[in-house]
């Protein structure tokens, strides 16, 4: 380990008394060194694992501050924790890298997103089945009968005593102001 | 979160802490408060007549001096443990200093039961041993725990481990000045086991407790 600027001793136990720019220096003295020491210990790790690891020392070494002993090299006590922060980093990221798969360079409407076949279908029913329910009783109950049920002009006359060219018009109607309320829903998302 | 900008939300939150004393001040404390349990047990429990001379005969002084080293050695392991800056090999001292001691009775073991044609060998119950190791290291460990609770910031189950070796190596420290084993099988068996089953639990219950401290 390099000789160690005698300034970081003072600036932690300063550090300890509550000296905010003493401890600023330090943590700034400090994270050029924490990287490299993390790089030459995990040489295989990304620098993104390196910069946690960095940003985990860093927290350890707040909350534990009142470990240090101002009679004692700064550097040992800095690399300790970040051998053991490091190690703890290091073990959570392999219990966990068998349950995550990274998605930063897969596209958003990708397939491998989907937990289901049916998940695209599905998303877009609840979508029609909730603009239907927003539209009044009249427009709902001939959608119903055209649309879904795909009954006839003449059949949809017998249940409902409307003429055709009346159920033309209602019809034609409704899907305007289910097309307006489905336009509405994806504006809000 | 960028690294620079956590170094400025830290810098702002640099309140004064009161530093943490250093482990040989520590396990002089903890000494402090488990001398005297030791003392009022053995006292309550009613001392073994001829207690001197028995401390005077080299196998038995050498067993309670190996007891009082592994008590000593590991807590000062447990309040080591906690520390980053200590090395890793002060961890492993409460493990030599415990199994050179379980040597040593094994090799009493060993003399004894060829000097008696294999009396020392006999193993009966004895479950005065369990509640006498648990009950007069009770006091130590909640001691240990107490003390451990600023100082465990790291390596917490090591520290943990350590501080309840020390409680039971204390215990039966102050165990065979009450109590009498028949053989020295039953030493090694009934006390000893005792001894590594309160080290397991106790670590647990250590692990368990620091961690609502912790809370």
């Amino acid at each position: 380990m390099a000789e160690e600027d005698p300034n970081w001793r003072s600036w932690l136990a300063a550090a300890q008394d509550g000296d905010t720019r003493a401890y600023a220096s330090l943590l700034a003295a400090a994270l050029p060194w924490l990287r490299r020491r993390a790089r030459a210990r995990w040489p295989g790790s990304s620098a993104a694992d390196i910069e946690d690891i960095v940003q985990e020392t860093l927290l350890a070494l707040h909350q534990s501050r009142h470990l240090y002993d101002p009679d004692r090299p700064v550097q040992p006590f800095l690399f300790g924790i970040l051998k053991l922060r490091g190690a703890d980093v290091r073990r959570h990221r392999q219990r966990h890298s068998g349950r995550e798969t990274a998605i930063d360079d897969i596209s958003p409407d990708a397939g491998a997103l989907m937990t289901r076949d049916t998940q695209e279908q599905d998303a877009d029913q609840h979508r029609v089945m909730d603009a239907l329910a927003g539209l009044g009783a009249r427009d709902r109950q001939v959608l119903e009968m055209l649309k879904l049920r795909e009954l006839s002009l003449k059949e949809a006359e017998a249940e409902t005593g409307l003429s055709i060219s009346a159920l033309k018009v209602a019809s034609f109607r409704a899907m305007q102001r289910l097309k307006q309320a489905l336009k509405g829903d994806s504006d809000e998302n | 979160m960028k690294t620079e900008d956590l170094i400025t939300q830290l810098a702002q939150n640099a309140k004064p802490v009161r530093r943490a004393l250093p482990p040989g001040a520590l396990t002089a404390r903890w000494l402090l408060v488990t001398l005297p349990v030791l003392a009022v047990m053995v006292l309550v429990m009613g001392p073994r007549p001829h207690l001197l001379a028995l401390l005077m005969q080299p196998r038995f002084a050498a067993a309670e001096i190996l007891a009082a080293a592994t008590t000593v050695i590991s807590a000062y392991a447990a309040f080591c443990a906690g520390r980053p800056d200590e090395p890793g090999w002060k961890l492993l001292m409460p493990v030599a200093a415990f199994l050179l001691w379980l040597a040593e009775l094994g090799r009493q073991c060993f003399v004894l039961a060829v000097q008696t044609h294999g009396a020392a060998l006999e193993l009966h119950a004895d479950w005065l041993c369990v509640p006498a190791i648990a009950i007069t290291a009770l006091v130590p460990a909640v001691a240990m725990v107490w003390l451990l609770r600023r100082s465990a910031k790291f390596r917490t189950t090591h520290a943990c481990l350590c501080g309840a070796m020390a409680a039971a190596a204390a215990a039966e420290l102050a165990l065979p000045l009450f109590h009498a084993a028949d053989t020295m099988m039953m030493v090694l068996v009934w006390q000893m086991g005792s001894v590594a089953l309160f080290t397991m639990l106790g670590a647990l219950a250590a692990r368990l407790g620091l961690t609502a401290l912790h809370a």
